[in-house]
């Protein structure tokens, strides 16, 4: 199978993963594969998982959302947050879903609603991914 | 001549006053390091995103985009981004001189002001300008949430029309020994639309709507970049100037013990005096 070569940006930290086979996103209007030869473009992303496949091996990422940038044989993914799999904390990703469960629960009127829902819905990306 | 024991309180209190100043050398020196890393990784990240804005936007109408709307400026707003402490040389009062006048070329009354930092908001508040947010007690645990705090709040400050542009003021973070106060204008953006990019892509959603996403995003970064830059500024000018405090106070330590050892001496020598005459007066 043909390789493109992968790019992952955050505010915080750059992850070049160099030529992979596979990449799947969470995108806004649900998941998409991409390989190599893509038609170019840019796709917005949504909080959920990335799966990355490399010599015949998968990988799994929880994102934040972020953008797609699809150019000829190479992706660079423009996220807010990254994390591998193996890198989660299950126990306190744990602890964040239940912390925002009870949020959800109390409904603090200072915080944002909509916030509440994200913070729920990261947590428990995190959550799933994490046991990938 | 001062007596012996002032000159040995003064020196014990300038030795004591010259560990701190050398311990928040140090310290100044170490959060500086950490600044500076956290910006070489901004750095790709908000390249990146002014590179996919740079693409999307020979393509769109730009007049439909409320961020990059040029109107008639009747009122401006500033985001002055300082220190929440001082000792850090003239980091901050060069900073809010500069921005201060700025202000008042424009007029006082027509500037709204964003205040970073406790430095900003003391000296606005005192001279009764208009301050409408201020962010304090956050730069020791930084983290990008604030700075999309900020940008937030400023952004819905420009869409709702309230002012028709948005000035920033910080210190640019040039290298250790030099930091530079720069004004820059943060809205409405300024893109040239000169390249005609227009290729066969795929966009989802649509184009307006992956700018709409992106620009605040793209501002979000920029705020953070320069809350980076200005934490790094303050913490090389902190350590400059503690660097010179230390010195200074080696040698007033120098001074002072060269006045000790002579106050010294010209008591031992009027005490050998007085012996000798009084052995005289025996005689």
């Amino acid at each position: 199978m043909q390789l493109f070569n992968l790019d992952i940006v955050t505010p915080i930290k750059e992850v070049k993963l160099g030529e992979i086979n596979y990449l799947r996103c969470p995108g806004i209007d649900g998941s998409f594969g991409i390989m190599n030869k893509h038609r170019e473009g840019i796709i917005a992303l949504t909080i959920g998982e990335i799966k990355i496949t490399k010599d015949g091996k998968s990988e799994y990422y929880a994102t934040g959302g972020g953008f797609a940038e699809i150019l000829d044989n190479s992706v660079k993914l423009i996220v807010e947050s990254v994390e591998k799999s193996s890198d989660i904390d299950s126990v306190r990703a744990q602890k964040s879903l239940d912390r925002a469960n009870q949020r959800k629960i109390e409904k603090d009127s200072e915080i944002n609603n909509i916030r509440v829902e994200t913070s729920l819905l990261r947590a428990l990306n995190r959550l799933r991914v994490s046991k990938r | 001549m001062a007596n012996l024991k002032d000159i040995r309180d003064r020196i014990k209190s300038v030795k004591s006053i010259q560990k701190v100043t050398k311990a928040m050398k140090m310290v100044a020196a170490a959060k500086m390091r950490r600044a500076q890393e956290r910006m070489e990784q901004a750095r790709p990240y908000s390249s990146s995103l002014s590179e996919v804005i740079e693409h999307l936007l020979p393509d769109i109408e730009i007049g439909r985009l409320p961020l990059l709307d040029l109107r008639k400026i009747q009122r401006k707003a500033y985001v002055v981004v300082c220190a929440d402490r001082g000792l850090a040389g003239a980091f901050n009062s060069n900073l809010l001189k500069i921005a201060q006048r700025e202000i008042d070329e424009f007029g006082k009354d027509k500037v709204d002001i964003f205040c970073i930092g406790k430095k900003a908001r003391d000296y606005f508040a005192y001279r009764n300008y208009n301050i409408i947010e201020s962010h304090i007690d956050f730069w020791a645990e930084m983290e990008f949430e604030n700075a999309m705090m900020i940008g937030r709040s400023a952004i819905d400050h420009f869409t709702s029309g309230v002012v028709d542009e948005i000035h920033v003021v910080y210190n640019y973070f040039v290298n250790v020994a030099q930091q530079e106060v720069k004004s820059e204008i943060l809205l409405p953006l300024n893109y040239e639309s000169n390249k005609s990019g227009s290729k066969d892509r795929l966009y989802e959603p649509s184009k307006e709507e992956l700018v709409n996403t992106l620009i605040p995003r793209h501002l979000n970064v920029q705020m953070w970049k320069y809350l980076l830059e200005s934490y790094a500024s303050e913490q090389a000018a902190r350590m400059l100037s503690m660097e010179n405090a230390t010195s200074n106070a080696q040698d007033m330590i120098k001074d002072l013990t060269l006045q000790f050892n002579k106050a010294r001496q010209a008591s031992i020598t009027t005490e050998m005096l007085e012996i000798v005459s009084g052995a005289e007066a025996l005689d």
